[in-house]
């Protein structure tokens, strides 16, 4: 069994950590007895998704983010075939706003989208730094992660999370975040969000698996402290969603 | 009038806040509600110097105040660091006459790079110092370009800059600004310089005026190097002020060529903040003789290493700061160098002093595989994030049997009081270094 991760414009896209979340797929699918490739596109590169297994991005700055777009844009015919053969996508960060229709930046301006999903994105002034706690029907456990963005997603109907006990959701007000349509799978949690739930990490290996027509092993193999360090956290915010404020700064 | 009782405001809450021991930002706080333009009012000395930056504000404002002080300057400094507008409108309306002057040739201010652009509103500073930009306490800050756009409105055209040529990102203040209004620091290529980058990412790979592949002649640690864009030519300036030779075992900085200054602290940064701090003090006017005498004889007050026992070990903790992997990376370096064998403790408790945070991506941004290392023996992680620690360093070249995970800081040292008698590095942040130096 072999499979190729893609992970795109890590040059651009890479805000804190997102590569862990392809080191820890990568040990669960070796642990699985699959040869693995990560395969790293920059923004100077021309992407081939004829053999990916994942494509993956990551967060980046709202200039970074911009650059990306505008890389990706001559590659979006290829990029909308894959994802209809099925490859699994993942796009984490503001990463997710590139498959909408629009994202308009804080000056105004409108940078049409890559329209893989009808959502659009306004980007403002203030800054969402916080924890979250998100609730979703795919899988048992909640997620853990960080959100880190300054800007509001419109019209989402299928979000990943269906409902968030701690942090802001696509815009502020709704309670889902994410996206999720079929194989195509966004949320704004960003860094290694991967490392942080082992549940969306089984989740996303078994979708991935699904598309190989591979069967999984039962039990899926477990990362050492993987789940120890996400039952700290989870308590951790949890204690925090459940009304123990205390001070803390934004931005 | 309203002036007037703002600076008695300010001037009496700051006596009764010394007496209880409390912060310095209450006093300029409620004088600002009295008087919300009073720091536009105020008469300032002829010299106002600021300093911003992630890293070594502090370090660097203490020894721009010891060099302008040996040089009999009467400088006025946020010694305390409280570098938000109200604890700087504590101390210039606690140190003003009734009639608004204030008293003293430099107001020297650190600046939260964040907030600087308040502070500034009312009056700007003469010079402005900035150190360095990179990812520093993202859970807050967002990230470093975002705080590059925070800082930008706090630039006034008349103010003198003093930028680190080595940063892609700090150099773009520049642009824009009247280039007679610029002074650049740096260092040039020598000992410590590398070809190759070190470290889990890279945040130089792209430009950050235009996004064009940026090309690297050599690195001084994470991104600060010599640099140029291929595509805008975006590119390190000849620096004003260099550091023309560097022998940090030796602990000796020659700057400009001429002038020998013996390290006190023998570190990559410490060699930036002195050429920050003789740049502006440069500018202001000090002699280079005052300022070599200072600089040599200068010692770090801010404790970030401190010795002690536990059991048989002899500990250094080398202070560094969560949420900030290239403090972090530079003290993992310090005891890569290290000879003799030794242990190592991690010790990751609370994120935060300050604000509550579960986050733990920055982890991944620590180049840990710096402990992959034989003359290292034993790596103890610590505290209620040592899974992730664990975790973390499951994807370096540290062997598992090396490392022991213990969450109960109590523990750890009882364990640590019991066995073994290998020198003991812990590195860890201001936030948790009291959980274990109380326990020694």
């Amino acid at each position: 069994m072999e499979l190729t991760l893609l992970h795109l414009y890590p040059d651009a896209m890479s805000l804190y950590g997102e590569y862990a979340n392809l080191s820890v797929l990568r040990r669960v699918l070796e642990l699985m007895g699959v040869e693995v490739t990560v395969r790293s596109v920059g923004l100077d590169d021309t992407p081939d998704f004829s053999d990916a297994g994942l494509i993956y991005m990551g967060a980046g700055t709202e200039r970074s983010q911009k650059w990306a777009l505008e890389a990706l844009r001559p590659h979006v015919q290829p990029l909308k075939e894959a994802v209809e053969r099925g490859v699994p996508l993942l796009f984490t960060g503001n990463a997710m706003e590139l498959l909408g229709s629009a994202i308009t930046d804080q000056s105004g301006r409108v940078w049409p989208g890559l329209a893989l999903a009808a959502f659009e994105t306004r980007e403002g002034e203030r800054r969402t730094v916080e924890d979250v706690v998100a609730h979703t029907p795919l899988w048992q456990d909640p997620v853990v992660g960080f959100m880190n963005k300054c800007s509001a997603t419109q019209g989402v109907t299928t979000p990943l999370f269906a409902q968030l006990s701690l942090g802001t959701g696509n815009c502020p007000g709704e309670q889902g975040e994410g996206y999720v349509e079929g194989n195509v799978i966004a949320t704004h949690l960003a860094g290694p969000v991967l490392v942080k739930n082992p549940a969306f990490l089984n989740w996303l290996v078994g979708r991935m698996a699904a598309f190989q027509g591979w069967t999984l092993p039962e039990p899926l193999p477990q990362l050492p402290y993987q789940h120890q360090a996400y039952d700290v956290t989870v308590k951790e915010l949890t204690a925090r969603a459940g009304g123990h404020h205390g001070e803390r700064s934004s931005v | 009038m309203r002036l007037m009782l703002a600076i008695l405001l300010c001037k009496a809450l700051r006596v009764v806040g010394k007496l209880l021991g409390k912060g310095s930002s209450l006093p300029g706080q409620m004088a600002l509600k009295l008087c919300p333009d009073a720091l536009g009012r105020v008469s300032l000395p002829r010299h106002i110097v600021a300093v911003t930056g992630s890293n070594g504000k502090t370090s660097t404002v203490e020894m721009i105040a010891a060099i302008l002080e040996a040089d009999g300057r009467k400088v006025l400094y946020n010694k305390e660091g409280s570098n938000q507008i109200e604890g700087v409108a504590t101390l210039i309306l606690s140190q003003c006459t009734l009639g608004g002057k204030v008293r003293g040739d430099v107001l020297l201010l650190e600046s939260d790079e964040r907030y600087a652009r308040y502070t500034f509103h009312w009056f700007h500073p003469t010079h402005f110092v900035i150190t360095n930009l990179y990812r520093d306490q993202l859970s807050r800050n967002g990230h470093p370009q975002w705080v590059y756009d925070a800082i930008c409105p706090a630039i006034h055209p008349d103010t003198h800059l003093i930028l680190n040529a080595d940063d892609p990102l700090v150099s773009c203040f520049a642009q824009g600004h009247p280039q007679t209004q610029v002074t650049w620091f740096g260092l040039e290529q020598c000992s410590v310089s590398t070809l190759q980058h070190r470290g889990m990412y890279h945040d130089g790979l792209r430009c950050p005026q235009c996004g064009g592949a940026m090309e690297y002649t050599c690195y001084h640690y994470a991104h600060i190097g010599h640099y140029r864009c291929t595509s805008c030519g975006h590119h390190r300036r000849t620096p004003d002020v260099a550091g023309t030779a560097l022998d940090l075992s030796a602990g000796v900085l020659t700057i400009d060529g001429s002038t020998d200054i013996p390290l006190a602290f023998r570190s990559i940064y410490n060699v930036y903040n002195i050429l920050a701090a003789w740049t502006v003090c440069q500018l202001c006017g000090v002699d280079k003789a005052v300022m070599g005498g200072v600089i040599g004889n200068y010692i770090l007050k801010n404790g970030r290493m401190v010795t002690f026992t536990l059991g048989g070990h002899r500990g250094t903790l080398l202070t560094s700061k969560h949420e900030n992997s290239v403090a972090y990376d530079t003290n993992l370096a310090y005891i890569q160098a290290q000879q003799e064998p030794c242990e190592v403790m991690v010790l990751v408790d609370s994120i935060s002093r300050k604000y509550f945070t579960g986050e733990t991506s920055w982890l991944w941004d620590i180049d840990f595989d710096r402990l992959a290392s034989p003359h290292i023996r034993r790596v103890w992680l610590c505290g209620k994030y040592c899974n992730d620690l664990a975790l973390r360093l499951a994807f370096t070249g540290v062997d598992r049997e090396k490392v022991v995970v213990e969450q109960d800081i109590r523990r750890s040292a009882q364990r640590l009081k019991e066995e073994g008698s290998l020198p003991l590095y812990v590195v860890t942040c201001f936030s948790d270094r009291d959980k274990l130096l109380e326990l020694t």
